[in-house]
């Protein structure tokens, strides 16, 4: 063996945790860069402190592991980091001279920095960029919110990319029909989407002046943004390549100017949509002939000579079956709920999160103003959301119902009955949608009704094409016909495996149940007597101490999980009951007043 | 047309105007600068001005030519000097002065006469010549027209310039092309052409590009940590709603308590109602929320934990069926009642026929175990600690401390030999001065007490535990305050005493023999140590790790112990083991009084202040690797409190697997399986 890399003279050699483990400062001195800029390089390469089995330097310190420093070390990004600030120098001195000329000159040529690679190293798979995409899309959103100050750095530039990227995101979800769920809280408005079966939440707040407040430092805020905003402009544009559409999208000026960059996207996508989808199918129809279906569209094609950017009706049937197909059942659910609804906003709702939701549950929506898509007064409008005490002008062809029914609605997935969201009375309770009511233990009533009307509709509504029972037993002759896809009658035949398994498990469960009735009775009668001085006792206090007796014999580590385990079920159990509680005092106070009114 | 020229080129470098100046140098009135222009001007006007200071001169052409020279030269020629032509010019005739004199004083304007020298002739000055002379005399201006004072008007533009021009001639330099320039020049054009000069180029947008490419199967995860992703922040529930139900939001009261709360304890959020879209506001705290969740994400560290989510049954050992554990005691099947104070200690017969029990009012009672009949009772007239039954059937006798004295009493039980033996043995003949041990004969005395017909010792200090050897013949006290000379052993047979050869450390509390072997086990409060008496060494010392140790019980077997403490915490050792304990049990709420194991059964128990008794099942197994199995059984309740105090005694019958346990409420029970 040759010499060893280090000399570590003998007793000094460093091992464990004293080893794997740097604190904060001693990273900065390796790295050789201030803390500002170390504090960036951690922000952008998503370096975090560890936690070490033994803190070696104290408690008071925070750790990195020696790993974590030599990627970061390792990173093209800090050499760039040192040059900019050697530049940095070089603009100081030439202003201290009072060189403007050359101060401007090399202003305008400062090195700056790509992060491509460093989202690629963070993220390997387009999957982990979407699965770490809550917190870039939060931050964007509120972003895009807030005003543009010189004195916190916060530059227009900026906030227009983030108003961008937002909208492009958002046109790429409603387009797709793929947000679930959607809630309006106090904070602003949750959304939630699922892309590639990753669970994507994001907040964006309520469009209004945004406070600002002094305790908090915008450099690593800024920082953190600089760092979302190249990854959300990457993933979207290979979202947007996935759906075959050119990004970044060039949009129509006149709807820019107005605002409704969101209805200027969707235009934007219909152009290219269409085109971009026609493209691959005529290819693969040249290729390959296997499926007549498609040579048949190209026959007719070439025979009526249809024109390229106006697709027939036909195409438009393609085109619909060629997307059906990829989409899952929950797509389709999405992409149905308003279908057939032509909504209008009025002026005073939250314009850019209905023209957001209302398309991505397949609606159609406009609004009032300029580039609106139809006028208030379409009499092919089916529903106006108004929230305002009252409605002077009413059309009678339309319901006109609180912004509210639409997220109700959308969390549902059914439509609601528009009574209780009528103008000018205090809808009914907003629940979220990320609550699992049976886990929580408590059920609004709000939530039973909604649960009921789900029940009523799913018995009302025809049984659909991917679940019916005739589908289910028939897949495997339709694949046959080529009818379906192969991957959709694999899932028909997972579910119905699945059905097969719950039936069988079910008929076991009976026969158990007989069987231990009988061998229960057989049992009982052998052991009369022990049951007989067993019920002399109090069943209760056996009960007790049979619990104390076997915590006994715990180790003092699971005994003590055991009772934060206990604890946190009293917990939830007294939050319910003070739930109970104040439900039963409203009630309560409802009917004295009656009573009042009555007497 | 000069200054449409100098017009055109606006903003030119310095250095290519330059350039310019030299090409067109030949009119060089084409500069454009002010400076020069103005220079030109000046100089044009100047030149005037000679010319017309020379033409005033010149009105009238002097007569003679010779110049600037003495008229000397000359005094003594007939000529002055010399005309135009070159002819000399004769002097005049001089007059005389008499002549002269009348010919100024004829005429009147003779004053006006000057005589010119250098022509030689007389001038007749003009009046306006006069007056010329007479304003020069006065130092004034020569014209009277001039004004000195008159306004100043600045014909000079200063545009740029610090000074007026200097009327310099225009320096060669500017005339010819500068050296230093032209080498600048081919500095600039070399360092273009190599491209070490850029120049400003159109902004370039952030390119943006497929990164991830059209397959997702390429997951090359760098060889580096393994990368723990950051939590989600939590989804909101009903209460955050906008519009959430009535009963999430808090009373005014709740929220009311939530000031007297620690700020750490108090809710983040408070539920809000708002009734309509339009009235919700911004939310105030958005950004400090946004800002708080960038600096956990940097600065938190972050480790991967497992989610406890397990059912806590599992977390309960895995221990035999209590059923497959029977027999033990269960149920209470007999109370033995009499006392009249709390019972303080019990004792059973070897035989399991008869149990004695002492109590804090003085007396000493007998029961028959399966009538609950007391048979005996003897008054004692003061606190009755302890109880022991000699461990031999034959021997019938009971030793009890009260106070500071032992009493050994005789029953009367068993066969007429036996009593004699019994008699015979508690009979002291002559007071046997110990020779050997003088100071032990100073604390104790071995008395014969002729009132209950017993022997008593006594102690110089009360007297709290008592303990038989196996064998019957040796018994040992202990007193607690006793200090060096707080453990005694007596010999009966031979009415013998003697101190502990050890050094004693802390406070002994209690001291047992082993059931087998000569060895002594002390109890003091923090350790139990453990002496061969034979070899008069300590053995072992057992580390209970516990505050207070109250009492101490040996296992039949003798290898193991267990050990009760005043905090309710049970100790197992196995002294094959370790000198640690090998199981703690916690599992009284208060003082552990007394700690008892059965002889032959499997069983043992603690009972305590908090009135219950615990029965466990502790199985020792002959092969040594196997540790012992300790379950525990059964809570046996059934005593009431008194004093604060609950249980004080259990004991094993010696057969069965009953338990009796001796309770401050003056009651003694039995406990059956």
């Amino acid at each position: 063996m040759g010499k060893p890399k280090h000399y570590q003279p003998p007793g000094k050699k460093k091992e464990g945790n004293a080893a794997r483990y740097v604190t904060r400062s001693q990273a900065i001195k390796l790295l050789q860069v201030s803390l500002s800029d170390f504090r960036k390089l951690c922000i952008h390469k998503g370096v975090f402190p560890r936690e070490p089995k033994k803190k070696v330097k104290g408690n008071h310190h925070t750790y990195y592991h020696l790993k974590d420093v030599m990627y970061i070390l390792h990173d093209p990004l800090l050499e760039k980091f040192r040059e900019i600030r050697a530049y940095k120098k070089k603009i100081k001195k030439a202003k201290a001279k009072k060189n403007d000329e050359l101060a401007r000159l090399l202003l305008s040529r400062a090195p700056s920095y790509k992060l491509d690679m460093v989202i690629r190293d963070r993220y390997p798979t387009f999957v982990d960029a979407l699965r770490d995409l809550d917190d870039p899309l939060t931050m964007v959103h509120l972003f895009a919110m807030l005003p543009a100050i010189d004195r916190l750095k916060i530059e227009v530039k900026c906030i227009h990319n983030c108003r961008r990227l937002c909208h492009e995101w958002q046109a790429y979800i409603s387009r797709t029909h793929k947000l679930r769920k959607v809630f309006v809280a106090v904070k602003g408005i949750y959304y939630q989407a699922e892309v590639e079966g990753q669970k994507i939440t994001w907040l964006a707040p309520h469009a209004r002046q945004q406070v600002l407040t002094d305790d908090v430092d915008f450099n690593v805020m800024l920082t953190f943004l600089e760092f979302y905003e190249a990854l959300l402009g990457f993933v979207n544009f290979q979202l947007y390549h996935s759906m075959n559409v050119k990004y970044p999208p060039i949009l129509d000026p006149r709807l820019e100017a107005l605002a409704a960059d969101l209805y200027a996207l969707s235009r934007y996508f219909d152009a290219n949509y269409k085109t971009s989808v026609q493209e691959p199918q005529v290819a693969g129809s040249s290729i390959s002939e296997q499926e007549q279906e498609e040579s048949n569209l190209r026959l007719a094609q070439l025979q009526r000579q249809l024109p390229a950017n106006e697709p027939g009706a036909l195409m438009h049937l393609v085109q619909d079956a060629a997307s059906e197909t990829e989409e899952d059942e929950a797509t389709r659910d999405c992409k149905n709920l308003f279908q057939n609804m032509k909504i209008f906003l009025s002026r005073e709702v939250p314009r850019e999160s209905l023209l957001f939701v209302i398309p991505a549950f397949g609606g159609i929506v406009s609004w009032e103003g300029d580039g609106a898509p139809f006028a208030e007064a379409d009499d092919s409008i089916t529903h106006q959301i108004v929230d305002r005490p009252t409605q002077g002008h009413v059309y009678l062809s339309r319901e006109y119902v609180q912004p509210q029914w639409i997220y109700d609605s959308v969390n549902a997935r059914i439509i609601l009955p528009t009574e209780a969201y009528m103008v000018g009375r205090d809808p009914p309770p907003h629940l979220s949608p990320f609550v699992d009511n049976e886990a929580e233990g408590y059920v609004p009533d709000y939530a039973k009704t909604i649960k009921e009307l789900q029940a009523a509709a799913k018995n009302d509504v025809q049984p659909f094409p991917g679940m019916g029972n005739d589908v289910l037993d028939n897949s495997q002759n339709m694949l046959a016909e080529g009818y379906i896809s192969r991957t959709e009658a694999m899932e028909a035949a997972e579910k119905k495996q699945k059905m097969m398994l719950l039936e069988k498990q079910y008929h076991d469960d009976l026969k158990m149940e007989l069987q231990d009735v009988s061998s229960i009775n057989k049992q009982s009668s052998a052991e009369d007597m022990e049951s007989k001085e067993e019920l002399l006792r109090d069943v209760q206090q056996s009960a007790m101490d049979s619990e104390d007796l076997s915590r006994l014999m715990m180790s003092r580590k699971k005994r003590g999980l055991a009772k934060a385990i206990e604890m946190n079920k009293q917990r939830k159990k007294d939050h319910v009951e003070k739930l109970k509680e104040r439900k039963r005092n409203i009630e309560a106070a409802q009917k004295s007043e009656k009573k009042h009114k009555k007497a | 047309m000069n200054h449409q020229e100098s017009q055109r080129p606006e903003k030119v470098n310095p250095l290519e105007m330059r350039d310019l100046g030299f090409i067109e140098s030949g009119n060089n009135d084409g500069l454009d600068d002010n400076h020069d222009q103005d220079e030109l001007a000046d100089s044009s006007q100047s030149r005037q001005a000679v010319d017309e200071s020379d033409s005033s001169e010149d009105e009238v052409a002097p007569r003679n030519t010779i110049g600037d020279v003495p008229l000397e030269w000359y005094k003594d020629e007939k000529h002055i000097g010399y005309d135009i032509a070159g002819k000399k010019i004769k002097k005049k005739e001089r007059q005389d002065k008499l002549d002269s004199f009348l010919a100024s004083a004829d005429d009147s304007k003779n004053w006006r006469k000057i005589y010119d020298e250098y022509n030689d002739e007389e001038v007749e000055l003009t009046k306006e010549e006069t007056k010329l002379i007479r304003r020069l005399l006065k130092g004034k201006a020569p014209h009277a027209e001039f004004d000195p004072y008159a306004p100043y008007v600045d014909w000079f533009k200063w545009d740029d310039a610090k000074h007026p021009l200097s009327n310099a001639p225009e320096p060669k330099r500017r005339f010819i092309p500068s050296k230093w320039e032209s080498k600048k020049v081919v500095e600039y054009v070399r360092a273009i052409r190599k491209g070490l000069i850029k120049f400003d180029k159109p902004k370039e947008e952030p390119r943006l590009y497929l990164l991830w490419g059209d397959d997702s199967s390429s997951a090359d995860r760098t060889k580096h940590l393994a990368y723990i992703p950051p939590p989600k922040p939590k989804l909101p529930g009903h209460e955050e709603s906008y519009n959430p139900s009535l009963e999430y939001l808090p009373t005014q009261e709740e929220i009311n308590t939530y000031q007297l709360m620690y700020e750490e304890d108090r809710p983040k959020f408070i539920p809000k109602r708002f009734t309509s879209f339009r009235s919700i506001p911004a939310y105030e705290n958005a950004i400090k929320d946004s800002f708080e969740r960038c600096l956990d994400l940097y600065l938190c560290p972050r480790v991967r934990k497992k989610r406890i989510n397990i059912d806590p049954e599992s977390l309960k050992p895995k221990l035999p069926s209590r059923k497959d554990l029977r027999p033990y005691p269960v149920t209470c099947y007999l109370e033995y009642r009499g006392h009249e104070g709390a019972v303080l200690s019990i004792s059973v017969e070897p035989s399991g026929q008869w149990i004695a029990s002492g109590s804090k009012d003085g007396t000493v009672r007998i029961w028959e175990v399966e009538t609950g009949r007391c048979l005996r009772v003897w008054e004692l007239g003061e606190a009755v600690q302890h109880v022991a039954w000699n461990p031999l059937l034959e021997l019938p006798i009971l030793a009890v401390s009260v106070g500071s004295d032992v009493l050994i009493l005789n029953t009367g039980f068993g066969n007429e030999e036996q009593q004699r033996k019994a008699k015979e043995l508690l009979q002291i003949g002559t007071p046997t001065s110990s020779d050997d041990s003088d100071d032990i004969s100073s604390v104790l005395s071995w008395l014969q007490d002729e009132k209950h017909d017993c022997i008593r010792l006594r102690h110089f200090r009360t007297v709290s535990s008592i303990e038989w050897h196996r064998k019957g013949d040796y018994l040992s006290t202990v007193m607690p305050a006793g200090e060096s000379r707080a453990i005694l052993i007596h010999q009966l047979s031979k009415k013998l005493t003697q101190r502990l050869p050890f050094k004693h450390h802390g406070l002994p509390v209690s001291s047992v023999f082993h059931p087998t072997r000569s060895i002594f086990f002390v109890a003091t409060k923090k350790n139990v140590r453990v002496y061969d008496l034979l070899r008069q060494k300590l053995i072992k010392k057992l580390e209970t790790q516990l505050r207070e140790v109250s009492s101490i019980a040996v296992h039949p077997a003798g290898d193991n112990v267990i050990v009760g403490s005043k905090e309710g915490k049970l100790c197992w050792f196995d002294m094959d083991l370790s000198s640690k304990p090998y199981k703690t049990l916690k599992c009284h709420p208060k003082d552990i009084t007394n700690v008892a194991f059965h002889r032959s059964y499997p069983l043992f128990a603690s009972c305590s202040d908090d009135c219950t008794a615990y029965v466990f099942h502790g199985m020792v197994y002959a092969d040594l690797n196997q540790n012992p199995l300790i379950v525990p059984l059964e809570i046996l309740r059934g005593h009431t409190s008194s004093d604060g105090r609950g249980v004080i005694d259990c004991k094993f019958h010696p057969r069965q697997p009953w338990l009796f346990t001796a309770g401050a409420d003056s009651s003694i029970k039995l406990y059956c399986h």
